[in-house]
């Protein structure tokens, strides 16, 4: 389908489920539900359409389809689609906002990782590279 | 060969779709650790760690690497993983061979698979011992509110 995921798991918090407090963990992590508080993770995060996150992110690959009020960090990417919404001030080493998304804060480009080892934080096509970047680091 | 390679490829993805879609069970993966408190409507299959409490309605999966802290409230629970705290099931909790409860169990319906360690104490409220599920499910649609006013206006 699309890229693969960062980690070898992925959590699902579902439609009706709400969860208030602390994530963390090496985990990719996909929302429909609502979040509350603080995500930590080393995985991807993928807000879904109907996820509603009032926390503030951080993570490898960030994909935005839904709502999110917070700050959001992603060390390679960050994603918003044009259902999606962000509310809140993000890091990330590259951007990609399409067209109809709705972003209302600060932005900042970081140098990541996969930055640093020769690949340009370049546009949304990441599939090929990114197999290239994740033999680098390791 | 790539065809097949293509098609199997459709399926995965299918999958997926199906089941964010179908977006009823939640599921939290071994690497996952939350603080906080999980609440809603639908199942949930936990694998990682969990400090704080669990309320939903519906059925909790507690498999085995999972270890909690806390409270875990839900109308069917069953455990193979560790939990630390209060198992409370509205409907029935059922303990699996992998199970290490430390703690308190309240819940109408019981059961026990050898292997199993539980230190701590049961209660099981309310004599609810009928036998149809349709009866269970209306008994904790209802509970017990109408039978107090009744008493009352009496």
């Amino acid at each position: 389908m699309q890229k693969a995921t960062t980690a070898d798991s992925t959590s699902l918090v579902s439609k009706n489920v709400r969860i208030e407090g602390e994530i963390e963990g090496p985990e990719n992590l996909h929302v429909e539900g609502y979040i509350k508080g603080a995500i930590s993770i080393s995985g991807d995060i993928f807000v879904g359409n109907t996820g509603i996150v009032d926390a503030d992110l951080e993570a490898k690959n960030i994909v935005i389809q839904g709502e999110v009020t917070g700050n959001v960090t992603a060390h390679k990417q960050l994603e918003i689609h044009p259902s999606g919404k962000l509310i809140g001030d993000c890091i990330a080493a590259s951007i990609d906002i399409k067209e109809g998304a709705v972003f209302e804060g600060r932005s900042m480009m970081m140098k990541s990782a996969g930055a640093a080892a020769g690949k340009p934080p370049a546009p949304a096509r990441l599939q090929p590279q990114q197999s290239q970047k994740k033999r680098q680091p390791k | 060969m790539p065809l097949f390679g293509k098609k199997k490829k459709d399926e995965k993805s299918q999958r997926i779709q199906t089941a964010v879609s179908q977006n009823e069970t939640s599921y939290f993966g071994k690497n996952l650790m939350i603080k906080g408190r999980i609440s809603g409507n639908g199942n949930v299959i936990i694998l990682g760690g969990l400090e704080g409490e669990f309320n939903l309605r519906g059925r909790v999966k507690i498999a085995e690497p999972a270890k909690i802290k806390g409270e875990v409230k839900a109308d069917f629970i069953s455990v193979n993983g560790s939990v630390k705290g209060t198992l409370s099931a509205q409907q029935q909790l059922h303990l699996e061979k992998t199970a290490r409860i430390e703690g308190q169990i309240i819940t109408p319906k019981l059961s026990i698979d050898e292997g199993a360690a539980f230190n701590g104490e049961i209660t099981m409220g309310g004599n609810k011992t009928k036998p149809s599920e349709a009866a269970a499910d209306e008994a904790a649609a209802v509970p017990q509110k109408p039978d107090a006013t009744k008493s009352d206006s009496l």
